[in-house]
């Protein structure tokens, strides 16, 4: 469901405030390496930072009114767009490497945003944080995608840095007006 | 692009059927770029042929609705209170407003959000909003109800047209189409699984449909699934293998087959034998259908692993386990819906394996599907170019090297290397299509699935 997740481990509420700042620091400027890893094609040095247990899912969005809000997003298990284990992911960065992979040769330019960063929970070594993404795309002469969305993102702290246990991509689109999504959010 | 002068331009009987040449296997590209051609396709195929809507298991309940297409009208497909299924335009009889906004959901009746107009589940207006103050109770009710659509079904799988004079959904379908619906039936009962992909592809919705005749794109397109691992194209594609059904109004199913020799010795064989058979094959290997499918698919379509198009726009793919519904959304756009069918049977372990599969293999994330939509959407932009679109697309693979051969059944099937026969099937029947001023013209001149040398 795409309801605002609350902070709701007391704990995390109570945490002094320059530990909560420093947490909320070391999480966002993972999430722009990330990015910018991302964004600089270095797509195997961007699965180096993903966990071997990750979640990588992004359901598919419905227009429905109202009273069905409830059936907005199809749930795991269902059909989505992205629903892939560390496998899965590396298939996609073996897809990229390939040098066969004509729909990423020329290369897509892509530049990652993230924003809103709103960390929810912290438990053991695992942060939940909530945030929002726009990804812009451009290709060849004149084809631009804008995948905007919000996204949930679990954090496992691997030595002085984290690696990526989950992320739930919540995409605003309903038909997804690209010819592909031939990238990594 | 589209300036007055070509809106206008009318095509006549002659100038459509130069637009391919049967016998050399020459397109004229117009045919993917003209925005002409593509009214008349909205008018002549579209709204003429039987178009897939749903499948009974995405309308469980009384007052369940989903939005569809017949090419750019707006469908509401709903469930009604005697469990009937009801297909009627998506615009309300007054100002024409859509009632439905919403892709799916459950309504009692449906109520404009104009002026209040209701409409109960099977069309019939019930409620008008000061009936008896401002329109003075002169309003005739009975004649502003929604515009039906017909609708039949075959195995669970809805289809509508907006034909008065169309045959029925079976005589339509005929041996191949039936075939290709079979194929989704053939292990047993299916259900559509939950959620429908949705993208747009900057292509013709016609080289979307030629693409899944051409298993000759499969070895270089999708090369880089190949060397991810996902695929494995020397077990799927069998290039020696082939086999071609054609079928009336341009059905056709085109890929793989099991040679003739090979389902003598599974004939031989017991549903449970056969399962074994299949568990014991390498992972993405076709499943050996069990002794039903063959009355359901007949004794030549129960070898093909290929993908069936049911003419015009719905492509079952998988051996059966997806769907693909292509939508006309102007000559250079077409939105793909991606429907995946699990085993009704099948333990949710193993929905949940095939589901996840599914989601890999075609979408817009798909590692497949991602290869495609590029490629068609170049050729589309070609199709655009003055002195491109003057070169014609070259679909001549396998013109007189082949044999069409019949059975008992009426199956019409030409087994071999891998061609493009389905694909010169296709565009023959797409001029049939666009000439014919009707039906009874479309059913008296439209090319039967010929016998001997194509």
């Amino acid at each position: 469901m795409d309801t605002l997740e609350r902070p709701r481990a007391a704990t995390w509420a109570e945490t002094p405030l320059p530990e909560r700042a420093l947490l909320q620091y070391e999480a966002e400027q993972f999430l722009y390496a990330e990015a910018a890893l991302l964004d600089a094609r270095r797509y195997r040095d961007w699965l180096g930072l993903v966990a071997d247990d990750v979640e990588y899912w992004m359901p598919i969005r419905r227009t429905v009114t109202n009273a069905d809000l409830d059936r907005e997003f199809t749930k795991p298990g269902e059909m989505a767009y992205f629903d892939d284990d560390h496998a899965y992911l590396e298939m996609r960065v073996k897809k990229l490497e390939a040098g066969s992979a004509w729909s990423e040769d020329p290369p897509s330019r892509s530049r990652h945003f993230v924003s809103n960063v709103r960390i929810l929970d912290v438990a053991g070594d695992e942060i939940t944080l909530e945030a929002c993404f726009h990804l812009y795309r451009s290709r060849l002469e004149a084809d631009a995608d804008s995948w905007i969305g919000r996204r949930v993102d679990v954090l496992r702290r691997a030595g002085d840095s984290f690696q990526l246990v989950k992320r739930h991509l919540f995409l605003d689109q309903t038909v997804i007006q690209s010819t592909n999504m031939s990238t990594i959010f | 692009m589209a300036d007055g002068a070509q809106l206008a331009q009318a095509w006549d009987r002659a100038q459509i059927l130069s637009l391919f040449d049967p016998a050399t296997g020459r397109l004229d590209r117009r045919v993917l770029s003209d925005e002409g051609l593509y009214r008349l396709e909205l008018e002549r195929i579209f709204a003429r042929g039987w178009n897939f809507m749903c499948h009974e298991s995405q309308l469980k309940e009384p007052g369940e609705y989903l939005v569809s297409y017949i090419g750019e009208d707006q469908i509401i497909v709903v469930r009604d209170e005697d469990g009937q299924v009801n297909a009627m335009l998506n615009t309300c009889r007054h100002r024409g407003n859509a009632l439905c906004r919403a892709e799916q959901g459950r309504a009692k009746s449906f109520v404009c959000s104009y002026h209040g107009w209701n409409y109960a589940l099977d069309g019939r207006l019930i409620g008008v909003p000061g009936q008896k103050t401002f329109y003075h109770d002169d309003l005739d009710r009975s004649r502003l109800g929604l515009r039906r659509a017909r609708v039949e079904s075959y195995l669970g799988f809805y289809f509508a047209t907006l034909a008065e004079d169309a045959p029925s959904l079976h005589d339509y379908l005929g041996e191949t189409g039936r075939t290709g619906i079979g194929m989704m039936c053939a292990n047993g009962e299916v259900e559509v699984v939950e959620g429908v992909q949705k993208n747009v592809i900057d292509c013709n919705w016609k080289i979307a449909v030629d693409n899944l005749f051409d298993w000759y794109h499969v070895p270089y397109s999708h090369a880089s699934a190949n060397t991810a691992g996902f695929l494995d194209v020397a077990r799927i594609q069998f290039p020696k293998s082939q086999m071609v059904m054609l079928g009336e109004y341009g059905h056709a199913i085109g890929g793989p087959v099991i040679p003739q020799d090979a389902q003598d010795q599974i004939d031989q064989l017991n549903d449970e034998q056969r399962a074994e058979m299949s568990r014991a094959q390498p992972e993405g290997s076709p499943r050996i259908r069990p002794r039903q499918a063959t009355e359901l698919m007949g004794q030549a379509g129960v070898r093909s692993h290929g993908h069936p198009n049911i003419f015009p726009n719905l492509w079952v793919t998988i051996s059966g386990t997806q769907m693909c519904l292509r939508l006309p959304r102007g000559p250079s756009h077409t939105e793909l819906w991606w429907f995946t069918l699990v085993p009704k049977a099948a333990p949710p372990a193993a929905k949940r394996e095939i589901i996840r599969r599914m989601n890999h293999v075609f979408g817009p994330a798909g590692l497949l599907e991602q290869d495609d939509g590029e490629n068609w959407s170049q050729s589309t932009r070609s199709a655009r170019g003055l002195a491109s679109r003057d070169l014609g697309q070259h679909i001549q693979m396998g013109i007189g090297h082949d044999e069409v051969r019949t059975n008992d059944r009426g199956e019409h099937y030409i087994e071999g290397l891998i061609s493009e026969h389905g694909q010169r099937w296709l565009y023959r029947a797409w001029t049939e299509w666009m000439v014919a001023r009707d039906w009874a013209e479309l059913t008296a001149n439209h090319s039967r699935p010929p016998v001997g040398v194509i």
